[in-house]
């Protein structure tokens, strides 16, 4: 399959690994100081820098004065941020469930594999946004046409992953556990599927990423709440003060999102992603 | 492709089974579409027919090249840019580890944010023109291509590096005749991945704001309605970014011919 655009081998780190051996409360606490740390590091640059170089407000505004902006008006911040989030977990559900059981009916079913995959590739090819001009067309302006684009953009990773592990799996694990006379549901369950988990995460927190992207360029044909809307109403009138708190709970609800599927994922692959 | 057709191993066989799957599949596709759209004579705002879609596109064939060469020029630059940028910074980080613990967790902070967020300022930044998609572009993908070469480095044994090294092997010796070796299958990875992301980032970031390109031509049809133009627009991009794909594989496929 070397034709695939596979999301290979984990590209992204996972800094918390190294750390599980010792992973007592002492050394979760202090990973979290670190992280405050840095945070506040980040700010007071950020502040810094405006005022040290007198930045125009144009480029970059003091966070301060984009921290006044969020605080001025939470309301429209926190529905935008519970919108997008409600439109791309929705999406990126739905997408993980459909990915992995497509994925586990290709790798039972070549044929199938064969006729569609290619499809599903070329799918991927088309520009999301135009992907949801249609989507917008066909389902209206609601929140499950935006959870319709965030699913379009999950579910294609998580295929290719969990079609890949399940292929990972060792034939002589196999053959031993047919030879005991397993089920083909019991090699699915305790063997192809527990194989193929690190690989299929790999894709999820990718997907994280991407159902958020989905959700926002949802947004962007005309709707009235949610982070993308924010966003293009700053850009029309430039705003950079919007533009930025706006970014700023993109960033947040990103590394949120993130967050959670890699604490899952540490969770439930706590043997760790063999690479 | 573990499914050969041994049947046609007499001659050199003109398709692999799954490939013929494949084009079955296209096939099948294409017909049924073409049948729902006109066995229901469905409204083409709904589903237009292919035969119509493809009639459109020859129709306008001046404007949909004209606007594809813009934004595949986009792509191609902030690609280019992108690559490097990325590949480099992969290299200086592994070269030096003392800047990676700060590194890494902030380019992994960074790529949480989702990167089409960033095009409303980039547009405010670098005004509608074609620099503001070669920011966009070499934004999404520096990142991808940072992280995937990034793990392709890592992945040199330190047995392999502490053995050139007692035959007197500078730092930049085992970078260009372990490392990169080592790493080029997953840097071709991120390469193939990021052919499509660049089209595709590309024409979002037209939508929002732009003088030409097909991302512009798709806005301008979806505000007029006109959604046989929508799909041409689609499909042309489509096959822009799949040739871009098969461009990269066929390169990858000499160069990392180990794989």
């Amino acid at each position: 399959m070397s034709a695939l655009p596979v999301v290979s081998a984990s590209p992204v780190a996972r800094p918390a690994t190294a750390t599980r051996a010792s992973g007592s409360a002492a050394a979760g606490w202090s990973k979290a100081l670190r992280v405050v740390f840095a945070l506040v590091a980040v700010a007071v640059a950020w502040e810094a820098a405006v005022v040290v170089f007198s930045i125009k407000p144009h480029y970059l505004p003091r966070l301060s004065l984009v921290l006044q902006a969020i605080a001025a008006t939470p309301d429209a911040y926190v529905s935008g941020f519970l919108r997008t989030l409600a439109e791309s977990l929705i999406g990126f559900a739905s997408g993980a469930l459909f990915g992995v059981g497509i994925g586990i009916v290709f790798f039972r079913v070549p044929v199938l594999r064969d006729m569609i995959f290619p499809i599903f590739i070329v799918s991927q090819t088309i520009p999301v946004i135009a992907f949801g001009a249609l989507v917008v067309l066909w389902f209206g302006n609601t929140l499950l046409a935006k959870a319709i684009i965030a699913f379009y953009v999950t579910f294609f990773p998580v295929t290719v992953n969990t079609l890949l592990g399940l292929r990972s799996v060792d034939p002589r694990q196999e053959a031993l556990m047919k030879s005991f006379g397993a089920t083909r549901g019991q090699l699915m369950r305790q063997l192809q599927l527990p194989t193929a988990l690190p690989q299929i995460f790999v894709a999820l927190r990718l997907g994280a990423s991407l159902s958020l992207v989905g959700a926002i360029v949802g947004e962007w044909f005309g709707d009235t709440t949610g982070l993308g809307v924010l966003l293009l109403q700053a850009m029309f009138n430039e705003n950079a003060v919007g533009l930025w708190a706006a970014l700023l709970m993109c960033a947040l609800l990103g590394t949120l999102f993130y967050g959670v599927v890699a604490w899952v994922e540490r969770r439930l692959v706590f043997w760790g992603a063999e690479q | 492709m573990s499914t050969h057709a041994p049947s046609a191993a007499r001659s050199a066989p003109f398709m692999s089974l799954s490939a013929q799957r494949g084009v079955l599949g296209a096939v099948l596709l294409i017909a049924l579409w073409e049948g729902l759209a006109r066995g229901l004579k469905l409204p083409t705002y709904t589903l237009p027919a292919v035969s119509q879609i493809f009639i459109s596109i020859w129709d306008q064939r001046n404007v949909l090249v004209g606007a594809a060469g813009v934004t595949v020029a986009e792509a191609l630059v902030g690609y280019a840019l992108g690559a490097l940028i990325g590949i480099g910074g992969a290299v200086w980080v592994s070269m030096q580890p003392r800047v990676r613990g700060f590194v890494l967790p902030s380019a992994t902070a960074f790529n949480s944010v989702p990167v089409i967020a960033w095009s409303p300022l980039v547009l405010l930044w670098f005004g509608t023109g074609m620099a503001s998609k070669f920011v966009m572009v070499a934004l999404a993908i520096s990142f991808t291509l940072f992280l995937s070469a990034l793990s392709g480095l890592d992945r040199v044994d330190r047995r392999s590096v502490d053995l050139m090294r007692s035959f007197g092997a500078g730092r930049l010796a085992v970078l260009w005749r372990l490392r990169l070796p080592t790493a080029l299958p997953l840097i071709f990875a991120g390469l193939r991945v990021a052919t499509a992301r660049s089209v595709l980032i590309a024409v979002v970031t037209e939508m929002l704001g732009a003088n030409a390109g097909l991302g512009l031509l798709i806005y301008q049809a979806v505000v007029q309605v006109d959604f046989v133009q929508v799909w041409g627009a689609v499909f042309v991009a489509s096959a822009a970014s799949l040739t871009f794909f098969g461009i990269v594989s066929a390169i990858e496929r000499k160069i990392v011919f180990w794989k």
